[in-house]
């Protein structure tokens, strides 16, 4: 197995914490787009970035709900973007393995 | 869906080596784990060890009371600061640790109702059993059975048996000490409570290890 395989969507330092932090929340758990950013420690332009890639992959879903003059956006990891992670997890493991 | 690597060059990491992935995998997963627990274990251990002080200085100054009068005036208020303090790090490190997340991980309004409603109840339940004569009534280990069930239903509920386990280990620690005595009833629920919480602890953490290490 070489590096190839390793999903280049997840393989990037960033998207890889982004996919990381979301699936440490229970399945259908949301988190805001705020607290996101104030975990992964980007600015908001570079993560809106990242994520707009992985909502593309459907690697994650976004909703953005009004709250009176406040507007909140939230981000989760969907299934696919689980397994996605599981399935890198284990590459990753194989080919450290393989070493 | 473009799944070309990215280089470098882009600040994305094309060279991003698996070894360094697999560790910035690891640091993260259990970097998010502990901010978004919202009962680290360290947290209940520290409610651990209070609860074993608190009560177990209330055991220390009512075990040579004969015939048995209850706590002191001087042990009421260490009681009271223990609750308070509880209550005040427990709610304060939950709402940090669920800033910005929504869904299971927040307890339901339902959820808080029936915890509520069973805290609400029990000093109308330890009222009947005085009333009916029961030896046990005003046991401080009386005062854990109802919660500790409520707890444990919940959690079953929501199928966290670490925290389900705790529950009903309250609700046991709250059987048992009815057949000590009235000042030896302090000890049990020190003890017990300690045990409980050390207990859960526990589980939370071996679970975070095992899923980082199947992760």
């Amino acid at each position: 197995m070489t590096t190839d395989e390793l999903d280049p969507l997840i393989h990037v330092p960033t998207r890889l914490k982004i996919v990381a932090t979301l699936a440490a929340l229970p399945d259908g758990d949301t988190l805001s787009f705020t607290r996101l950013q104030d975990m992964i420690g980007l600015t908001p332009g570079n993560l809106i970035i990242h994520l707009r890639k992985l909502e593309d992959a459907d690697y994650i879903s976004s909703e953005k709900t009004r709250n009176g003059t406040v507007s909140i956006t939230t981000v989760a990891l969907t299934s696919h973007g689980r397994a996605a992670l599981g399935t890198y997890t284990q590459a990753l493991r194989d080919l450290l393995g393989g070493l | 869906m473009n799944h070309t690597p990215e280089t470098a060059a882009t600040g994305n990491g094309g060279n991003f080596d698996p070894k360094q992935a697999a560790a910035l995998l690891d640091e993260t997963t259990q970097q998010a784990r502990r901010q978004l627990a919202p009962s680290p274990p360290w947290l209940l251990a520290t409610r651990a060890v209070a609860v074993l002080a608190a009560l177990g200085a209330i055991w220390l100054s009512v075990r040579g009371q004969h015939p048995y009068r209850g706590p002191t005036a001087a042990d009421i208020p260490v009681l009271v600061a223990f609750i308070v303090l509880n209550f005040a790090a427990t709610v304060g490190v939950r709402e940090r640790a669920l800033a910005g997340v929504r869904g299971k991980s927040r307890l339901s309004p339902a959820e808080l109702t029936v915890l509520v409603l069973a805290v609400a109840i029990v000093p109308v339940v330890m009222a009947v059993l005085a009333a009916a004569g029961v030896s046990f009534a005003w046991y401080p280990t009386t005062v854990m059975v109802i919660p500790g069930l409520a707890w444990a239903a919940v959690s079953a509920a929501r199928r966290n048996w670490p925290s389900c386990g705790t529950g009903l280990a309250v609700a046991a620690v709250g059987v048992v000490g009815a057949f000590a005595s009235p000042a030896g009833s302090w000890l049990v629920a020190g003890v017990g409570l300690c045990a409980a919480l050390l207990g859960n602890a526990a589980a939370i953490a071996w679970r975070q290890h095992r899923d980082l290490a199947g992760a």
